[in-house]
């Protein structure tokens, strides 16, 4: 219910969704790399897929060399060549 | 070696200063210690998968941090490689010559940089910076004098006394560089002196009269006249009548008019029928030289062969950090071999030098202030070579002052 709320609210103001939901932030760099943010762990780690938990999803990116960059509580960055991405529940 | 991949510049060089590892990573769960290491605030980046294991890279101090999470995680680290300056100064602790190097280099670095080893000057029209440069050494500022004792407000104030025209003066050290700024006066300094002695005003070419406009004195002649070099003009003299009309006497003044005629102006310049052309043999030589105070170093290989080389170079003063300015040049050198052939001009080389020297009379009428109404250029064949004939029509101010003994009729 007062999850709905917040929904509402943030529609209804225009406020940025992962600001105020704590909603996951992708940001490609062509298909070589890509930023999330607002992620919470690694669920999965190697060189073809990268998959992550986000607040409301999982992420799972599947390509070729894929290596973590740099990773902290905020945001991770992942290079290599990136082939498909999907979210799951 | 210095390994990369970290997040920006500022991060590179805190972990190259604090050192770092390159761990690998297996075991049970790896994911786990990852998700771990992040909710520590454990900083790991450039994270691979290789071989069926995890290969990262961590500072000492988070290093150090890890290992409640390795058993947490049930994971095994190992350590592959050792990078930063605490690993560095670990493995050079022996070299004593080294270290001696290392610290001389920034003895010297610093006691060079006490001296002035370069002198800008800016702004300089009148005064080239030889002259100024001269004037330096007279104050005794001159390259490689040390930099205490230079008063920039003094040198400023001497300057300005003692060169009336310049009328701000700036100077400043930055790093090893004396930079002068100055500003000259535009305006003349003093009015000339106006000249009132009578005069008459003759025509200095031959032509036909199409304007004037009389100032001062009395005119000769009228508007559509010929007239030939040296006629008289404006009469420096303005006759005084009586009241019955006759003439008293003949006042003399200073003739001033603008009189513009249509004159004709013509010159011939000789091109021979052969020219001397260089060709390149596409042989080339590099070379440097180094410049050390007085001592000079070259490096390059001698000349082979018979023809002439064209040596070219481009010297450039070592600098550190911008105005840091070290009393070391490097030179770079490029030499070209060429051979030199007679050869005939052909018809288009020829046209090429007639619009050549055409457009360069042009140009020079043009500066004069002259307006050119026809122009024409023609080339003619002679037996010591190719004669260039160009005519113009101009419309340019013909009156001269002829002063001293008055033209009268």
């Amino acid at each position: 219910m007062f999850e709905r709320m917040k929904i509402a609210a943030a529609d209804n103001l225009k406020l940025p969704k992962d600001v105020v939901l704590g909603e996951v932030l992708i940001s490609f760099v062509g298909r070589t790399s890509v930023i999330v943010e607002n992620y919470r762990g690694i669920l999965i780690y190697d060189d073809q897929t990268v998959k992550l938990q986000a607040r409301n999803c999982k992420l799972q990116f599947h390509g070729k060399r894929l290596h973590i960059e740099y990773y902290n509580h905020d945001e991770m960055k992942i290079s290599g060549f990136i082939q498909s991405m999907e979210f799951g529940d | 070696m210095m390994e990369t991949g970290v997040i920006g510049l500022k991060d590179t060089l805190k972990h190259y200063f604090q050192g770092y590892l390159r761990i690998r990573l297996k075991g049970f769960s790896p994911e786990r210690f990852l998700n771990l290491c992040m909710a520590k605030q454990i900083v790991i980046w450039d994270l691979k998968y290789q071989d069926d294991s995890y290969q990262f890279l961590i500072s000492i101090r988070d290093y150090r941090r890890v290992k409640p999470l390795v058993r947490k995680a049930q994971v095994r680290l190992r350590i592959l490689g050792r990078y930063g300056l605490p690993f560095f100064l670990y493995r050079n602790r022996k070299r004593k010559l080294y270290a001696a190097g290392i610290a001389s280099f920034f003895l010297v670095l610093l006691v060079m940089s006490q001296f002035i080893w370069d002198i800008t000057i800016e702004g300089n029209y009148q005064f080239t910076d030889d002259t100024l440069l001269h004037y330096l050494d007279t104050q005794d500022i001159r390259y490689g004098r040390p930099k205490i004792g230079i008063d920039c407000d003094q040198l400023e104030e001497s300057i300005r006394s003692d060169y009336p025209e310049i009328i701000w003066v700036s100077a400043r050290i930055s790093g090893t560089r004396l930079m002068i700024k100055v500003k000259e006066n535009e305006v003349m300094s003093n009015i000339p002196q106006k000249d009132s002695l009578p005069r008459d005003l003759v025509a200095e070419k031959s032509g036909t009269i199409t304007r004037m406009i009389i100032r001062r004195g009395k005119s000769q002649i009228h508007i559509g006249d010929s007239v030939e070099e040296g006629t008289l003009l404006v009469r420096g003299a303005i006759p005084i009548y009586n009241d019955s009309e006759e003439l008293v006497r003949e006042q003399p003044v200073r003739a001033d008019a603008d009189i513009y005629a249509i004159t004709a102006e013509s010159y011939q310049e000789k091109v021979p029928f052969l020219t001397l052309k260089r060709t390149e043999t596409g042989r080339k030589r590099h070379g440097f030289r180094l410049r050390l105070g007085g001592l000079s170093f070259l490096w390059m290989l001698p000349a082979l062969g018979e023809n002439p080389w064209e040596i070219t170079s481009r010297s450039c003063q070592v600098t550190v950090l911008g105005d840091f300015y070290l009393p070391v040049w490097v030179d770079q050198i490029l030499a070209k071999e060429y051979q030199t052939c007679e050869h005939f001009l052909t018809e288009e080389e020829l046209n090429i030098e007639k619009d050549k020297i055409h457009q360069k009379k042009i140009e020079n009428l043009s500066q004069k202030g002259v307006q050119i109404l026809q122009n024409s250029v023609k080339i003619c064949k002679e037996d010591s070579g190719w004669i260039i004939q160009g005519d113009f029509l101009l419309e340019e101010r013909i009156g001269t002052g002829k002063e001293g003994e008055q033209i009268t009729e």
